[in-house]
């Protein structure tokens, strides 16, 4: 009686380990398959200027205007290219970082273009910018 | 005799326990980015290396995708943009007074002028946060 006992319960704990692993390593290189990297992702804010154009109009002494083109920037109706915009953006941000930046983007340049100047004024610390659609054929 | 039934109580219930557990591992495992499996990755993000790693979620967030061929879509459903207004417009006035931010994911590639009538969507909805989704580091 004593020897069957011993003889069952170490039977039944040796094939629930090995199940048990079995399963576990099935999982785990089920989900190493499985799982892909996430990127990583980032918000860039921008705010769209109520439609009273007027006070706009009146107050664009005091702002910045960038307008996107396919082939590259103006900035205060000077053409520049990335790196010009990054220097003449850094230098105008130093003055003030509150300042609002006013962006203009025609309708045929790529969406890439728009961030790469909302990252650009991101990595400035220019807070203020709006996207307008007047004017962008 | 007593002995025995309970080591093979105890074996049988650890068992039944292990099954469950895993069980309820693969169910949380598979369920918990399931939010994830809406969004379009055909969609090619801009990179931005400089901005802002995304913080908190709105719960009133909208997010708006625009693929390369220009078509707007919110969880993979496209959409003409006037409805896209009509969403929108619901989105303000649910959220009763809440700021409701608008999550453009766009294409890099997708020409301005789509964005553009999403945009004036958000404006026509009384809508003026907008958000600009960008690739900060490739994975």
């Amino acid at each position: 009686m004593a020897r069957k006992r011993r003889r069952s319960t170490f039977t039944a704990g040796e094939l629930n380990l090995t199940a048990m692993i079995d399963v576990a390593f099935q999982l785990l290189s089920f989900f190493l398959i499985s799982a892909h990297p996430v990127d990583v992702l980032t918000n860039l804010d921008v705010f769209r200027p109520q439609a009273d154009t007027k006070s706009q109009q009146e107050s664009q002494a005091k702002v910045i205007r960038v307008t996107v083109f396919p082939d590259g920037f103006t900035i205060n109706d000077r053409g520049v290219d990335s790196r010009q915009l990054t220097s003449l953006l850094g230098k105008l941000a130093d003055l003030d970082k509150t300042q609002t930046v006013l962006i203009q983007c025609t309708n045929e340049s790529p969406h890439g273009k728009l961030i790469e100047l909302l990252d650009i004024c991101s990595k400035l610390g220019l807070v203020n910018l709006s996207v307008v659609s007047s004017g962008g054929a | 005799m007593k002995e025995k039934r309970e080591e093979e109580a105890l074996n049988g219930n650890l068992t039944a326990m292990i099954d469950v557990v895993f069980q309820l591992i693969i169910f949380f495992v598979c369920t918990v980015n399931m939010q994830e499996k809406a969004i379009d990755d055909r969609i090619k993000l801009a990179m931005a290396p400089n901005g802002k790693v995304s913080t908190a979620k709105n719960p009133y967030e909208v997010k708006v995708d625009v693929s390369d061929n220009g078509l707007v879509s919110i969880a993979r459903t496209a959409m003409p943009v006037q409805m896209l207004t009509t969403i929108l417009r619901k989105a303000r006035l649910d959220a009763r007074g809440n700021e409701v931010p608008v999550l453009i994911r766009a294409d890099a590639r997708v020409k301005h002028e789509t964005v553009r009538k999403v945009m004036d969507a958000c404006t026509a909805a009384g809508l003026y946060k907008i958000k600009f989704t960008a690739l900060k580091e490739r994975a």
